[in-house]
């Protein structure tokens, strides 16, 4: 567009080639800027994968896994973490074309990105031999209309952390089995601690409660030929959403944001000496309280309380690793899942780093994460056969649904109006009917 | 002199005044107070005193965190700023120039509808031009932000009031009778007449870019393309599982704003005229 | 990208005027580059947005055998003014203007009242010091406040609780992101009414001394009148502004529950987009938005322009 144009022509006509040769343009700057991401590099050497995920310590899996194989090399890149933008980010590089061939996806989204055509059916790589060494409860989250779609990396058995000191100062000397003394123990601690309270209801967080009412043997999703039963507002979720409204009714929990400022501070001040978490929150929470020196060897890890006072757990979180629908290395992606899920080394990489202390979905290596995670924080104490107990514990049969993006910003919109006269019920309520709509309109089966 | 009523004294006026400006710098004295403080101090509150410096080691770990990423991005935004602003002064002198000096059929009307993208809200776009760039595979590249940043309706309208205070036309009159073309004249008359215009539409340009998250937001995926604003936001919500990113994120901010300030600081007559060019007709 | 400006062309001095000049293809040439960016970035968004806001995605049965894209007319556009979550946000930006507009037009105005009068001292660094928050990028403003905000975190709050005064901001976020809009904007706007000010003739003021009009009079009745058709373009930019609000929400959306995932406009469209894959919702509530900015910039600019036409008729 640099010659000056001199004839009378109609300025319309100059217009439109101008705007073609922008055009031109425009598109010669897409093809340069979309030719440099996802190269397939050169046929001889290794093929080289690119994965994307933000678990804790994939990085030194990664270089681990590198330093070990020749056939295959990994490209990892560290996203935000899936509820933070990781998902959006992964979904947008889909239907770009341009997703990674490997990517990490909480067990709870899987479904959502099965059915936008995200994901690749892996169900003939991965072998029978290879599906035994998992948990089976793991298995099935994996596994939608008896295909597969991932490989498990964690299970994510619940377990409650607390202020053994605090638990103390308050005359509590076990911590509570059930969910009853869970209540009692709250009402001591605020009396003997008026400024401190055992727990917080994290508004910002449905799985959470999501992981307690499966503990409660409800099931928000069932997938009965080709039609979903959708049953968010259960009786068996009722009960939990009751419990923890007359909690926060009676002032004894906080109500903060997880990992919030706020909560963080509270936490780093003693005003808060619990948590209801999963396994791999003992390494969030280490690394949460690793600056503030006092908190070292105070906390201790129990058995998530339970109703009956028999042992029950749901799963809060854990990940998966998936493939990417326009993967064409999708067996070298598998490969690497496969090494970073089920052998020692690929656990032992992740766990040393440190900071994470989740629960293998391959039950053999619990001893080798068990060996690799330093438990000073919990002044020693074994916490990985806390989990164990708790991961036997799991109740089966859970499915998620395929929009939980939808089920969880309705209900964490409906726990915003918790300060100003709404309820965990209500919130329930709305996330049952956000979520038919959801179905509805995207043309699925629903029967309720 | 009518009497002056008591509440109007000088040290009423002044102390308005004063008080006004402790609440638009508080904030900015909180930031420079707080980036030198570590986790524990910035969580406890103790954060508007001059104690317990841990500025070195804020520095020090900005620079090596993730491989020193902040100061890639700190250099992203100095790209996307420095050159999409100046391209941006550029493309809007030329048109204001175009609109100031020549007359053509159709001209008010053309204008009208460059005025009317200034009413248009900038982010209610960025998802549509989200949607255009997925499409042709913009997305993920650092086109997708820069050309955006290129487009300024009020910088065109400003280049405009610019031109018509600046480029006397008994000037370009005689350039012509000397029989330079046009392009000439602009080149090496007009342009700089309206130097003035220029560093002003420049510096408000450079402003919206250097501050612009959403589009960004929206755009990116690689964190090495990352402006600094959506950096500093990807690493607050790191925090959520590793507070040691707290320090980072508000002495990142504090560097992040350092820039600005001394433009505007050392650039007082250029926002004062465009503030001023935009308010008197 | 918030760029305030008046609607209006501006005036020609008459040198100019009588040496415009046709210049064959130099003006198209000069046009061309911000014209096609122009389209690139302004028109061809809009024009792509109202298209895919027409088609849906739909799956089958249990959902997992893939997705069809089909058409749905206006179906997008139903399902989101039909959503209340997406009307709500509408109603927050109502609530946020009603607060938000007063208190910062009052502030600027009183601000540069202030600065403009005889009294006032030091000018030059007051309308620097007040103008500098506006060189804070709204993310890190937003991140700034939220410290601020937060009880157990802020000196602010705490001096405050020691002086017995609660301050819950985060559990009230439409003052909360006011308050930050307030920092960010009123020194801005402040440096527009005060130019405006200087350009009131002296013999204006001077008529109104000789009439024996005090300072405050001659301010209130003498000197705002005359500014306000800056105060009216500062308004609806404002308003216009407001209309987009995202950045400061979104950062508060973290730490404060009482901020949903659709607290505005933006944000709902943003969430359709970025949580839900939902990109004909996204698309269509971004089409309604625009409307209703360009709506509302069109009776505000009407309205002006007949009241000052009006005004020019009195006066002839």
């Amino acid at each position: 567009m640099s010659t000056t144009p001199t004839t009378a022509r109609p300025r319309r006509a100059h217009l439109a080639a101008a705007a073609t040769a922008g055009v031109l343009a425009l598109s010669l700057v897409a093809a340069c800027g979309s030719g440099s991401s996802g190269d397939t590099g050169a046929s001889s050497g290794p093929v080289t994968i690119t994965f994307w995920g933000w678990a804790k310590g994939t990085q030194d899996v990664v270089n681990a896994f590198n330093a070990s194989h020749q056939d295959v090399h990994v490209d990892f890149q560290q996203i935000p973490s899936g509820v933070a933008g990781g998902y959006a980010k992964i979904s947008d590089a889909a239907k770009a074309h341009n997703a990674p061939d490997l990517f990490n996806v909480e067990y709870a989204a899987l479904p959502d990105f099965v059915s936008q055509g995200a994901v690749q059916d892996i169900t003939k790589l991965v072998p029978a031999s290879l599906k035994d060494k998992y948990l089976p409860q793991a298995v099935e989250l994996t596994t939608l209309a008896k295909k597969s779609w991932g490989l498990p990396l964690d299970a994510a058995p619940q377990a409650l952390f607390y202020r053994k000191d605090l638990f103390a100062q308050a005359g509590i000397t076990t911590p509570p089995k059930t969910w009853d003394e869970y209540r009692a123990d709250a009402q001591k601690l605020k009396q003997a601690v008026p400024n401190t309270r055992i727990g917080t209801f994290l508004p910002d967080d449905p799985s959470t409660l999501e992981a307690l009412a499966w503990q409660n043997d409800a099931h928000w999703f069932t997938g009965i030929g080709d039609t979903w039963s959708v049953d968010i507002n259960s009786p068996e979720t009722k009960r939990v959403t009751d419990y923890w409204q007359q909690l926060i009714a009676d002032d004894l929990v906080r109500v903060q944001p997880s990992f919030s400022q706020q909560w963080t501070a509270s936490l780093q001040k003693g005003e808060t000496a619990g948590y209801v978490g999963a396994a791999w929150g003992g390494g969030v929470l280490k690394s949460t309280l690793a600056s503030s020196p006092d908190a070292a060897g105070k906390w201790a890890v129990a058995p998530i309380p339970t109703w009956d006072g028999k042992p029950a757990s749901g799963m809060l979180g854990g990940t998966t690793f998936a493939v990417s629908k326009d993967s064409k290395k999708a067996q070298a992606a598998v490969e690497f899942a496969t090494w970073a899920t089920t052998t020692p080394e690929g656990i032992q990489a992740r766990i040393a780093s440190g900071t994470s202390s989740l629960f293998p979905a391959d039950p053999d290596l619990v001893p080798t994460a068990k060996a690799a995670f330093k438990t000073d924080f919990y002044g020693g104490q074994d916490i990985y056969s806390v989990f164990v107990d708790a991961a036997k514990a799991i109740r089966p049969d859970w499915q998620w649904g395929p929009a939980m993006s939808v089920t969880n910003n309705a209900m964490k919109d409906a726990f915003s109006k918790l300060t100003s006269g709404g309820t965990v019920g209500a919130a329930v309520d709305a996330s049952q009917q956000a979520t038919l709509a959801e179905l509805r309109n995207r043309g699925l089966k629903v029967s309720r | 002199m009518s009497p002056r009523p008591a509440y109007l004294s000088k040290a009423v006026v002044n102390g308005a005044l004063l008080l006004f400006t402790l609440y638009t710098l508080l904030p900015l004295g909180w930031l420079v107070t707080a980036a030198a403080k570590n986790t524990p101090d910035l969580l406890g509150g103790n954060t508007l005193t001059p104690a317990n410096v841990h500025l070195g080691q804020n520095l020090h770990d900005l620079a090596t965190t993730d491989g020193g990423i902040y100061f890639h991005w700190y250099l992203n935004s100095l790209l996307y700023a420095g050159g999409g602003a100046l391209l941006c002064a550029f493309v809007c002198v030329c048109a204001g120039y175009a609109f100031e000096v020549y007359q053509f059929r159709g001209k008010e009307k053309l204008f009208g509808l460059v005025l009317l993208g200034v009413l248009v809200p900038t982010t209610a776009l960025a998802l549509p031009m989200y949607l255009v760039a997925s499409k042709v595979g913009l997305v993920n590249t650092f086109w997708a932000v820069l050309l955006p940043s290129l487009v300024n309706p009020f910088g065109v309208y400003l280049a405009r009031v610019f031109c018509a205070g600046y480029v006397p036309g008994e000037v370009l009159e005689a350039a012509r009778m000397d029989g330079a073309g046009e392009l000439r004249t602009f080149w090496s008359i007009g342009l700089k007449m309206v130097m003035p215009g220029f560093v002003t539409v420049f510096l408000f340009q450079f402003t919206a870019i250097w501050n612009n998250f959403f589009l960004p937001l929206v755009m990116l995926t690689d964190s090495k393309l990352f402006p600094v604003s959506l950096g500093l936001y990807s690493w607050n919500t790191l925090t959520r599982s590793e507070p040691t990113f707290y320090p980072l994120v508000v002495t990142g901010s504090l560097l992040a704003v350092v820039p600005l300030v001394v433009a505007f600081v050392s650039l007082q007559r250029h926002w004062k005229a465009g503030l001023t060019a935009g308010s008197v007709k | 990208m918030t760029s305030r400006a008046p609607g209006s062309s501006p005036k020609h001095s008459p040198r100019a005027a009588t040496v415009r000049r046709r210049g064959g293809g130099a003006p198209a040439l000069f046009l061309a580059p911000f014209l096609l960016l122009f389209a690139a970035v302004m028109l061809v968004p809009i024009g792509y947005a109202v298209y895919l806001s027409l088609f849906t995605e739909h799956s089958s049965g249990l959902g997992f055998g893939g997705t069809e894209t089909v058409f749905t007319g206006f179906g997008n556009y139903a399902r989101a003014l039909g959503d209340a979550a997406y009307r709500a946000g509408f109603l927050t930006i109502i609530q946020y203007c009603l607060l938000y507009l007063p208190v910062m037009l009052g502030l600027s105005l009183l601000v540069a009242l202030l600065l403009d009068s005889a009294l006032a001292r030091a000018k030059r660094f007051f309308q620097l010091a007040l103008f500098l928050p506006h060189a804070v990028p709204g993310i890190i403003a937003a991140l700034i406040w939220t410290y601020l905000y937060t009880p157990g975190i802020s000196p602010v709050v705490e001096a405050l609780n020691s002086a017995g005064a609660h301050l819950d901001l985060l559990g009230h976020p439409v003052p909360a992101v006011v308050n930050m809009a307030v920092w960010e904007w009123t020194g801005y706007n402040m440096v527009i009414f005060y130019a405006a000010l200087q350009a009131i003739p002296r013999e204006v003021l001077e008529a109104a001394l000789m009439d024996g009009a005090g300072p405050l009079r001659t301010a209130l009745s003498v000197k705002v009148p005359l500014i306000r058709a800056s105060v009216t373009m500062v308004a609806m930019f404002t308003v216009i502004g407001s209309l987009q609000l995202f950045t400061e929400p979104m950062v508060l959306y973290r730490n404060a529950p009482a901020v949903v995932s659709s607290w505005t406009p933006n944000m709902y469209a943003y969430t359709a987009a970025f949580d839900h894959n939902d990109y004909g919702l996204a698309a269509a509530s971004s089409v309604l938005l625009a409307l209703a900015a360009a709506a509302l910039s069109f009776v505000v600019t009407r309205a002006t322009r007949g009241r000052s036409e009006r005004r020019a008729e009195a006066t002839a």
